[in-house]
């Protein structure tokens, strides 16, 4: 890492969970909190590494971070209808995995603003919907689904139940037979074979 | 776009993202499932200050907050259910028919084998997540449910925003008792007019007050100046009384001799109050300018006063 004293020309570099590095201003990876109370007085030795996010992901979100180190100061989440056209296509071209590995990534950097901006974007997924709806949005089971899912559980379990019922028997037959005293034992395998052998003569 | 596994997002993203939504829309996504509604209750959003208005009379539940006065509304059903956008709720654990309407202000109707049940399993529901006080319609406490969801919810000791109290003989004195006795729970009763309907003999017993305010609207004898005096109300406002100038200055001066301790607002209301009569605190009633300011003995507490034909009203002013 270069670190001369608070410039926006310092670059730092940044390592993914691949491995791999990349270049991300000072001014930018400042917006990070995280960044902030980890390295900024300290500085590093190498690469900042975030490795729990992959290079796709940090590169977005530093995308946004470089973008926004020209704005003015932020004050509070703005509504979908105030973002600048750029940060429309800047959401707009992620897809749903991309999204969510961003709102995580950007939670972990603790980016205030590019967080405030995802968290304003799901809850406009949620608004004017009826529960139902929600359901779709949000990946649940519905009250149907989860009743159907007790009734196959409830039934599992019975059929477990069953089994085990089953297997006590077993045990306590094969108990019974550790019980007879050993001669009598031979002589009840001796049967078993003898009859085994018969089924098998007649076919 | 594939749906969004909003329950696996990290617990801040979630909290700010509930924070974002109207009281309507966290109520409706916490129908969605225990675990969106066990994910809401944790995010404690407590700081809304929600009030929950019980409307036994409409068999309704009104939701609001100072930021969001429209509100929501949820309908409590037992009647048979005929529409076919029918979806199913999970509210306190069971499986709730509901259906929503989108004009405003939203509501959304609950379907219950029995009214009180649907009342106090949203109510339940909604205290879980708004923590919040409750308050009842101005004319429930006619309605049969009254006393059995108010019983239930105060020996839960639920704290109440504000009650309306009918004094009407209609009304079990047992009851009345019971009620009164948990006034502290209560941050303002109101005893409203009954207009037509004949008054309860029935004579409530204070202290305690409610914690806050306490309105009396119709003209009761049991209120006198001793019973008066031991109020701990900050805000009392009665409005019919047969108190005449001698009583006023006696109120007044039992103010400033440092008694009524936590008013900060009074207004009594009497058709008794002559403007040639009694001098109150040495001046006879036209002798008081428009608003007069009158201090405490020990100079503490300032207020000021306004005398006018039928009533009283006086505004303690906040202490440098």
């Amino acid at each position: 890492m270069t670190s001369p004293a608070s410039s926006s020309e310092v670059k730092y570099l940044i390592e993914s969970s691949e491995g791999n590095t990349f270049d991300v201003s000072g001014a930018a990876l400042r917006q990070s909190n995280t960044f902030n109370a980890m390295f900024l007085n300290i500085g590093a030795d190498g690469p900042i590494p975030f490795t729990d996010y992959n290079e796709a992901t940090l590169k977005k979100v530093f995308e946004y971070c470089e973008h926004s180190v020209n704005e003015e100061n932020y004050s509070g989440p703005k509504h979908q209808d105030d973002l600048s056209k750029w940060d429309l296509n800047f959401f707009n071209e992620m897809d749903q995995k991309m999204f969510i590995d961003v709102i995580n990534a950007s939670n972990f950097l603790d980016i205030e603003r590019l967080t405030s901006y995802c968290c304003e974007r799901i809850a406009r997924m949620l608004r004017g919907k009826n529960t139902q709806e929600m359901i779709k949005v949000i990946t649940l089971p519905t009250a149907e689904e989860l009743e159907a899912k007790q009734k196959v559980e409830e039934k599992k379990a019975a059929a477990a139940k069953k089994v085990a019922e089953k297997a006590a028997e077993t045990a306590e037959k094969t108990e019974t037979l550790e019980e007879l005293p050993v001669q009598q034992l031979v002589q009840t395998t001796r049967n078993k074979l003898t009859r085994k052998y018969l089924s098998f003569s007649n076919e | 776009m594939p749906p969004l596994p909003l329950l696996r997002l990290p617990g801040v993203v979630l909290c700010e993202v509930f924070k974002l939504l109207s009281i309507g829309e966290k109520i409706k996504l916490s129908f969605c499932s225990k675990k969106t509604s066990a994910q809401i209750n944790s995010a404690r959003l407590y700081s809304q200050r929600v009030i929950v208005v019980l409307i036994m009379t409409q068999k309704v539940i009104r939701v609001y907050s100072d930021y969001q006065p429209v509100g929501f509304y949820i309908a409590i059903c037992t009647e048979k259910i005929d529409d076919s956008n029918i979806q199913h709720a999970r509210i306190e654990g069971c499986s709730v028919p509901v259906t929503t309407t989108d004009s405003e202000p939203i509501k959304i109707n609950t379907f219950w084998k029995d009214l009180k049940e649907g009342f106090l399993s949203i109510t339940r529901h909604l205290l879980k997540i708004f923590h919040c006080k409750i308050s009842t319609g101005r004319d429930c406490w006619r309605h049969e449910l009254f006393e059995p969801i108010l019983t239930e919810l105060f020996n839960q000791q639920q704290v109440f925003e504000k009650i309306f109290i009918g004094l009407h003989e209609s009304v079990d004195h047992n009851w009345l008792n019971r009620i009164f006795t948990y006034s502290e729970l209560v941050e303002g009763i109101e005893i409203p007019y009954l207009y037509s309907l004949t008054p309860s003999t029935f004579i409530p017993t204070f202290p305690p007050w409610p914690r806050q305010e306490i309105t009396i609207k119709p003209n009761f004898s049991w209120l006198t100046l001793d019973t008066l005096f031991t109020c701990t109300c900050s805000h009392i406002y009665i409005a019919n009384t047969n108190l005449e100038n001698k009583d006023l200055d006696e109120i007044l001066t039992y103010w400033k001799a440092g008694g009524l301790p936590n008013l900060e607002y009074l207004t009594i209301g009497s058709t008794k109050i002559k403007f040639d009569g009694d001098p109150i605190l040495g001046m006879v009633p036209s002798e008081w300018e428009d608003e007069t300011t009158i201090q405490t003995n020990d100079g503490l507490k300032t207020a000021v006063v306004q005398i006018c034909q039928n009533y009283l009203e006086m505004l303690t002013l906040p202490q440098p």
